[in-house]
Formats: C-alpha cells, structure tokens, sequence
C-alpha cells in the first residue's frame, strides 16, 4: 500500500483510463473470424481421393479406439452390400424397427431392409438359446446359424445382434473375418462367380475408352491399371 | 342460444374486454369533447386559477418520464464505457454503436414472466419496486435543471432531499423481507444498515455548505454560485466535496459500496427472487439515483447550471419571427434548398465516383446538421434555460461517467470495514469539516463586519 | 446430539414447516446420518443456515457450501463434494495406456498439461521408457506456459469474486494468448491432450514460435502493468490482509502444497525437492511469503509467473535437436508393477499412481488432485470471517471443482 490513502485507488483509477484509451481486443467473430492454426486438431472432416469418392472405408477402427464413444457411423461395408453401422442402437436402422414399431403400433420402412427376404427366425432363438446368448460366443452361434440355414442371413444377424446386445457391425466383421463363413448360399455363390467370368474385365473398359479418346494408357495422373 | 351468444363465446378474454371497453372509450371521449366544448372556458379559468397545482402536476409527469431515457442512457453509458475499459468492444449490434441496447433491454425485462415465487409475501414483495423506484423518482422533484426549469421550489429543497432519498431503504429493505430468500434477506439488511449509516455523513457534510449559503433552496444555492467557476462552492468546501461524493456513492448503492446486491457474494441481494419488470424497477431506481447524486454532486457544489465562465460576448438575439412577415416563408421555402444545394456542389465536385442522387443526399444531411446546429446555437445564446440545460447535463453525465468509472475500476469492499470507514472516518471528517467553516465564518465575519 | 433413531421426518420442525408454506428448503439430511451432521445441522440461538451453490455465481464450479450464519459471520460450514463427478480413475482404467492419457485431461481444465504429465510419467517409469531430450524441453516450454496462464486466471478471478469487473477480463486476454499458442503448438485450446508416453504429439512450429515471441517481448510489462491495478489498491489489499491466515505447521497437517504452502513459508517445490524431467538443468527461484494469508497467495502467484517465464526463457535458449519420441511398440504391455509419478502444477502437487497387471489397460489408477486437499482447509479457515470473505478464501486457494470431483 502506498504511503498516501486512496494513492492506489488513483492510480487504478488512472489506469483504466488509459486503457479506455486503447485498442480493443475483442474479435467481432461472425464477421471477422481468425484463422485456425494449421495443427489444430478439433476439426471434423471427412478426406476425399482424388476421383471424389469418400477414403473412408467403413472400417470402424475410428469409432472403435474413439476412448469416449463419441463416434457414430454408418456406411455400405467394403464390397457394397450391406448397410453398417456403429454406434448408440437407437441411431439406426436395424436397432430402431422395433423399437419405433413399439413406440408408433405403425410399421416403419426401412429401405436397407427391402433387399433381404424374409427369413423364419424361429430356428435361431434355439441356436441363441444354447449358446445362453452370449456374445463372447460368437463364432460357435455363427457357424450354428450357418449349419441351420446355409448361409448367413442378414435378418438372422440382426437377429444376433438384438439378442445378445454386440454391435451389428462387431458381427459382421466377425462373420466376413472367417472364409468358411458365407452370405449368400452356395449356389447364388457359384452363379455369381459364373456370371462374373463372363463379364468383360475394367482393364478392357478403360482400355477401350483410351483408345476412343485416343490418349496414351500410360499417361501420369492417370489411376493405374491393374 | 343466439347468434350474439355464440360469437361472443367465442371471444376469448382479451377480446370481450375490447369488445366492452370500446362502446364506452366512444362514450367516454363523446362526453368528453361535449364537457370541453360547452364548458372549456370555466374549466381554462379554473386551470389558471390553480396554475401552481397545474404546474405541480405537468412536472412531476416529465420527471416521471425524463427517467426513462435517463436510465437508458446511464446503462448504455454502463454497459459501454466499463467494456472499453476492459478493452472490449461492448454493445454494438443494436442501434448505432450499440446505443439501443439499453432499451432492447428494457422491452426485454417488459415481457419477461413476472414471477411470484411461494412463500413471499406477495403484497409487500409487490410493493417493494415501487416504493424504490418512487423514491428515487421524488428526489429529482427539487433539482433545478436550468433557470426556471424544476419540479417543485422548495425553501427546504435540501432537506426534501436527504428525507425522501432515504426512503428508498424501505424499499429495498421491504424487498429482502418479503422475497423468504436467505440471500434477500442479507442483502436487505445489509441496505438498511449501510445507507443509514451513510445518511449521517451525507447530511453533515453539506451542513458546511448550508452555513457558507444560509439558505437550504437549491436554486439560491446555484444562484450564488453564479459567475466564473472559481465561484462553485467546491473551491469552498473541498473536504466536504470528498465526504458528499463518498457517502452517496454509498447511498446509490454503488461500486465499491454495492454490497446490497453483491453478485459473488449473495448473488442478487434483494433482487435475488425478482423477475420481469418489477426488477427492473430496481434497476431503474439505482440508474435514476446515480443520476440524482450526480445531479445535486453538481447542484451543490460545481454550480449547478451555471456554465463555468460568463458568457464574453453578450448578445441580444430576441428574434420575433413573426416580424418578418411574408419572408418568414420565403426562408423557410428557399434556404433549405439553397443550402442543400450548396453543401451537395462540394462533395459531387471532390470525387467523380459519387453520383448526383448520392451528393444531394450528402448535401440534405449536412443542411440538416446545419439548420440544427443553428438553432442550437441560437437558443443556447438566446434562452437561458437552454444554456442551463446543457451546461447542466453535461456535468451531470461528468458525474455519471465517474460513477462508471469506479465501478470498472474498484473491488467491492467489507460490510465491516464499510462500516468502520463511515463511523471512524467519514463522521470525524465531516464533523472537521463543519467546524472548520463554521469558525472561518466566525473569523471572516469578526474581521470584516459589513 | 446422539444420533437417535425416534427422529422421524415428520417430527422435524423444519419440514413441517415447510410443508405448511409448500417451501422446500435445502435441508440438510434428516435424521442425521453422523455425528458431526448432527452436530453441524444444529441451529443454535440466532444462526441460520445458507446455501451457497452448486449454483452460485461464484463458487468455482459446481461446489455447494452449507454455511452455519450467526449474523453475517460463518460460525461452520460443510463443502459437499460430488457434483462433477466423472469417475475419471475408472474410465482411465477401462482403456490402454494411450488412451488413459486423454481422460485425464478434463480434470482441472484449466491447467490440462500438468494432469497429462503426472500420469505419463508414472507410465514412462512402469515402462522405462527414456524420453528424448528435446521432447523434455518441450514438456517444459509447454507447462510452464500453461502453468502461467492458469494463474493469470486465478488473479482474475480472484478480483471478480472481491467485485472487480476489470481485471478478469485483463487476465482473459493474456489467458486467451497463451491458450491460442498452445494450440498452434499442441492442437486444441484448452484439452490439450500433447504428451505422449515416451515424448509429446508434434514438434515445435512455426505459428507458435512466432506467437511466443511476438508475446514473451510484451508479457512482463502486461503482467505488471494489470497488476498494477489491484497490487496498491487500498480496499483489496484491506480486504486481503489477514484473511485466511493458515500457519505452517496446519498447512503442512492439511497436506497442502503448492502455492497456497509456500504462501506460509515453506519453499518446498517438487520440481526442486524431487526433480523430474530436465528442472535440474534449468535455473529458477522458488519465491515464498511467511504471511500465509489470501494476500500472500495472491502475490506469490504473481511471483511464480516471473519465475514461469525465466523458465520459458531457458527453455528457448537450451532447446536441443533431437527426436520428440521415444521408440515404443504400438502396443504397451508393460510388466506388472506400479509407479508414483508426481509434478508441480500450478495448483500444487499431481501425481498418479499407476499398477499394471501385464495387459495394455492400467489394473489401478490412482490421481492425486491438489485441489481436492486444499479444499479441505477451508473448514479451518472460513469460521470467524464473513460472509462475503468465504468467496475470497475460497478463490485464494484456487480450486478447480473438476479435479475436486474428478
């Protein structure tokens, strides 16, 4: 404190005058907006390649590290059949059908759900029901399910999947881990292999589509060519 | 049931009450103009016989108004003046530079839910913003704000003042009773103990100045302060200046006094359980209140309305426009035009990129500011109550502005040591300063008996 | 008062009471569940009691103080503690050893790196992980920072809780530079999430180096010059002097650390008494006041920041090349064993300790918060002052409930 009362107040007093004076600080943020430093870490964006389409795979390894569970995603799995997701249940489709048929006593839509026929689920919850609907034990209720129908329906994954609480996703990625595990029955398995020889290749495509533009094959910045 | 029962069914509350009134508003106003037209003359008569009352009644309906915009302007002044000393910006959105905050705030105050929480006692908590906002609204009856221009003239102005002023403690004190809210309560009775103790000191530090002017009416006392401002009483009564400004601080309630409301403390103090408009009564009573301490600050001691030198050049401008005649209109008609042409030539020659339309726009604003600023000068030179007026205002706001400033600048201090500060300090001082002058009168008047 | 079990609810005066005016108080538990509720909820002849938070402009957080009123003079009071509890320790120990990291720095947001350090060093010594030279220098750099922005923060809030509207504001610019840099540096604004187990997320840039430049040249004479204002005021030193006063021997038994104990005269400093990281190589003081009170807290801060940014200043001029990672696998499964790691923050002292059973996911994970332990202090400090001096007291031994809560 200084020697004279009421010196410090003046001087206080002093001092905020001449701050009154001076230039502000305050950033009028819709207007002008600073630029975000190159290392900032919080921004969300998904990459693109350079033929436009999305890089992210749907692989989950994201969502799965994310230590908060912050993530949610969904997308169509790497060979383009199915609709998978990750996240809270109540997000997405396969978990909100019945929820929603619950909540509304209306049916609901759900187009992922349209390709996939019906299939009689009766015979799972006996597999469900030995294995004590455990998700530890997926393998073993997997390969049952496949030894009852066949194959692997999707509706009798799903089915899983609200029984025993894992991820639709956990399950797929369980399920297409395992090369004696299939989607398809066999047979569909071997006509699609058939047709698929019979098409022509994506090198023959692209080969002719160089020639009809009448530029080298070899050209940079074209995407090679397998 | 009849095709007048079933739309008037349908009518919902608000809409029967319009629907009753309008018939009589009709009635109401018929009789009206019929009273006025058949006895305006008795009715004039009767007016001016009573003119004092008719005086009375007009100005205490501008005092209640002129709050207002007053506490308006003293919030905007608040909110911007204490941002840019925390180097920020502050309102800038609504108005120019923000200046219509204050009243987006107060519409905003308006509409909000006016909330009677359980367990108050409804009638006093309802009563409470009243009894504040009037008290400090009363005040403002006796400050002359220029020559001829106050509310009530009263040989005891003075005393008028420190009485009602201190009625608004029963306000605030009524409002922390009544809220059956803990942190009210303390900030009720922490009001009740602060401005009666700061009552003391207030009131004895003028006393010196009520010896110096013998007199209590306000306006003498701005009278005798006449002349340059070497006059003011403030060169007189230093001391008592610094005691009267501390104590109404804390009167106002006031940074670094504020403990009746202290927010890191008790979070509203009295106002913790108001919501809508009835709090922003008490915010308009503490704004109306800084603005009358800044207001008799300047009454009693920097002169009052008198402006700080004599005017040098004493000029009789007593203009009857009426005299002029037909070329009053010719003025009005033609000057305007002229002028709007003359002030539009410039800027349309300085740059080749504004266009005509732009230019006389340009030239029309300037014509204005300048007729404006023409007549403002005319009747600052020519009316004293306009000069009063301005000289007035702009000590006032200089007050205002202090009172901001202290509180952008000033931590909050103690209940104790507010009270030992004014029962050990403030009281000695003022008592000192009382019997200083009143023995320097003695000594003045032994020495020089005229 | 013996806790008794004829109390009924209903017998309660005070319910019944409010059940008459349909008011529901916050009533202390009734029956009383201890002794010392029994004793504290207690009225005697003219006391009452106030609520102070979880929602009160100025507790800091969500912390709620019952205090026992005679007047406006705390006769007792009584902290209840919870309100932001996240069960961070349980979270930690549910993920592997990378990703524990990130949830402890919500604990004290304000002074995010230090709650990272503590338990990467705990982790870096189960490990024996060696952590390059450079990367150490960064830690510093980087802490040392944060460690001066989280006391420019203390200072003004501190003067908003004595009723200064100024300086908070004052101290949030120098706050908003510093926090700006560490994200030009680390990547985020306030949870930094920078250290890693064996060195730190990225290397010095550019951005920030231009930024701590541009703001070392101007950071003294910012400091001193808003210092200024409240430093020589009459009505806070007043209000400052004497308030609080904890002696040395109650200080020590209340395991306090940090500033708020060398603020009573012991110069103890973890940086200095049991060194880590590179705090050897570098030269700094460690100041003290003997006072002991809210004033000398308050200006001991002041002093660390100057020492704060002699460090910074080492750190520029000693930074060594280098890598800003240690070698590790992917994967850490360190051996089973357990480790204490403590540091100096600018609360006092955090530390972890950590057990690992051989998997990747830490068995236990215990943190130490400084907060929490000043916390406790307050019950010997606030009885006998006033009212409006809980909030100074509090405010001067600046805890953050965050890590109060955890």
């Amino acid at each position: 404190m200084s020697v004279v009362p009421g010196l410090g107040i003046v001087k206080g007093m002093a001092l905020t005058l001449h701050r009154f004076f001076q230039p502000k600080v305050t950033i009028k943020y819709p207007e002008v907006r600073l630029d975000v430093t190159p290392k900032f870490r919080g921004r969300l964006q998904l990459l693109y390649d350079e033929w436009g389409t999305l890089k992210c795979e749907t692989c989950f390894q994201c969502a799965q590290a994310c230590p908060i569970e912050c993530i949610d995603m969904g997308g169509m799995d790497t060979r383009g059949r199915f609709h998978v997701h990750w996240g809270a249940p109540e997000t997405y489709g396969e978990r909100r059908e019945e929820s929603a048929l619950r909540r509304s006593g209306r049916p609901v839509p759900d187009p992922a759900f349209v390709p996939f026929g019906a299939v009689d689920l009766t015979r799972m919850d006996a597999i469900l029901e030995s294995f004590d609907h455990d998700p530890a034990q997926m393998l073993p209720i997997l390969e049952a399910t496949q030894a009852a129908y066949g194959y692997l329906p999707v509706a009798a994954l799903k089915h899983i999947s609200q029984k025993t609480g894992a991820w639709y996703a956990m399950i797929y990625g369980t399920a297409s881990f395992y090369s004696h595990l299939r989607f398809e029955p066999a047979e569909a398995i071997h006509q699609a292999a058939a047709v698929d020889a019979q098409r022509p290749s994506e090198v023959s495509y692209l080969t002719a589509l160089d020639a009809a533009l009448g530029r080298d094959a070899g050209q940079p910045g074209m995407p090679a060519r397998a | 049931m009849t095709v007048v029962g079933k739309t008037w069914n349908r009518l919902t509350l608000p809409g029967k009450i319009v629907f009753t009134a309008i018939p009589v508003v009709l009635v109401l106003t018929a009789g009206l103009v019929a009273t006025i037209v058949l006895l305006g003359g008795p009715i004039l008569d009767t007016l001016a016989a009573n003119l004092p009352i008719v005086r009375f009644v007009v100005a205490v309906t501008i005092v209640l108004l002129m709050t207002i915009p007053t506490a308006f302007l003293i919030i905007y002044m608040e909110m911007k003046i204490i941002a840019l000393m925390n180097l920020r910006i502050g309102p800038d959105r609504v108005g120019p530079y923000g200046s219509l905050l204050s009243v987006v705030h107060g519409l905003k105050v308006l509409m909000k839910e006016d909330f009677t929480p359980t367990g108050v006692d409804s009638t006093v908590f309802t009563w409470a913003p009243v009894v504040t906002y009037l008290a400090s609204v009363m005040t403002l009856l006796v400050i002359p704000f220029a020559p001829g221009l106050f509310g009530q003239e009263l040989n005891l102005g003075l005393l008028y003042f420190f009485a009602i002023g201190g009625l608004s403690v029963v306000g605030l004190l009524m409002a922390g009773w009544s809220s059956y809210n803990k942190y009210s309560l303390l900030g009720g009775l922490r009001a009740a103990a602060q401005v009666v103790s700061y009552e003391i000191p207030l009131t004895l530090s003028v006393v010196g100045l009520i010896l110096l002017a013998g007199t209590m009416n306000l306006n003498t006392i701005v009278t005798q302060q006449a002349g340059w401002f070497t006059d003011w009483y403030v060169f007189r009564q230093p001391l008592g200046v610094l005691i009267f400004f501390i104590a109404a601080t804390a009167e106002a309630g006031r940074t670094p006094f504020d403990l009746t409301e202290a927010d890191s403390e008790i979070v509203a103090g009295f106002a913790t359980e108001y919501s809508g408009m009835r709090y922003g009564f008490f915010f308009f009573a503490e704004y109306v209140n800084v603005f009358v301490i800044s207001a008799l600050t300047v009454t009693l001691f920097f002169g009052g309305w008198n402006a700080p030198f004599p005017w040098p050049w004493p000029v009789d401008l007593s203009v009857d426009p009426g005299s002029l005649g037909i070329a009053l209109l010719l003025l009005a008609a033609v000057v305007p035009l002229i002028l709007t042409l003359a002030f539009a030539a410039p800027i349309w020659i300085a740059s080749n990129r504004i266009k005509g339309w732009q230019a006389l726009l340009g030239g029309f604003v300037l014509t204005n500011i300048f007729i404006v600023a023409v007549i403002g000068a005319w009747a600052y030179i020519g009316l004293d109550w306009v000069a009063g007026l301005v000289w007035f205002m702009l000590k006032t706001y200089v007050f205002v502005f202090i009172f901001v400033w202290m509180r952008g600048t000033l931590p909050r201090v103690r209940i104790d040591q507010l009270m030992d500060f004014a029962w050990k300090w403030l009281l000695p001082a003022s008592l000192l300063n009382l019997f200083i002058t009143a023995a320097a009168i003695v000594i003045f008047k032994t020495l020089r008996p005229s | 008062m013996p806790v008794s079990e004829s109390h009924q609810s209903t017998d309660d005066p005070r319910v019944t009471l409010d059940r008459a005016l349909g008011v529901f108080e916050p009533v202390p538990p009734y029956p009383p569940r201890t002794e010392r509720e029994a004793e504290f909820y207690t009225l005697g002849d003219g006391q009452m009691f106030i609520n102070m938070g979880p929602q009160h402009p100025s507790t800091h957080g969500v912390l709620r103080v019952v205090l026992k009123l005679d007047g406006e003079k705390v006769v007792d009071l009584d902290p209840v503690l919870g309100y932001l509890h996240r069960g961070v320790e349980k979270l930690c120990e549910n993920a592997d050893y990378h990703q524990a990291i990130c949830y402890t720095d919500p604990l004290e947001y304000v002074s995010s790196l230090f709650n990272e350090w503590a338990p990467v060093l705990a982790f870096e010594k189960l490990m024996d992980v060696q952590v390059p030279r450079r990367a150490e220098y960064i830690r510093v750099l980087s802490s040392e920072l944060n460690r001066i922005a989280s006391h420019a923060l203390f200072l003004g809030w501190m003067a908003l809780d004595l009723g200064g509207l100024t300086p908070v504001l004052w101290s949030f610019i120098e706050r908003d530079e510093i926090v700006d840099m560490l994200a030009a540096l680390t990547g985020q604004r306030m949870l930094f999430n920078y250290f890693r187990i064996g060195g730190v997320n990225g290397d010095l840039n550019h951005d920030f180096m231009s930024r701590l430049g541009e703001w070392m040249s101007k950071a003294t004479e910012q400091i001193d010059s808003g210092n200024a204002l409240l430093n020589e005021n009459e009505i806070f030193v007043r209000r400052m002097r004497g308030l609080g006063t904890i002696d040395t021997a109650t200080a020590l038994r209340m395991v306090m650390t940090g500033p708020n104990l060398r603020a009573t005269g012991v110069p103890f400093d973890i940086r200095r008494a049991h060194p880590y990281s590179v705090f050897p190589e570098l030269e700094f003081d460690i100041p003290t006041r003997t006072e002991g009170d809210c004033l000398a807290r308050y200006l001991l801060r002041m002093d660390e920041i100057r020492q704060s940014l002699r460090i910074i200043d080492q750190c520029l001029h000693n930074m060594p090349d280098g890598p800003i990672m240690a070698k590790l696998p992917r994967l850490l499964r360190p051996r089973p064993g357990r480790a204490y790691a403590a540091v100096e923050g600018p609360r006092g002292q955090y530390s972890t300790y950590a057990i690992s059973d051989g998997t990747d996911q830490p068995f236990r994970m215990r943190i130490h918060d400084p907060s929490f332990i000043h916390l406790q202090s307050v019950g010997l400090m606030m009885p006998g002052h006033l009212l409006a001096d809980t909030m100074a007291i509090m405010a001067s031994l600046d805890p953050i409930m965050g890590g109060v809560d955890k």
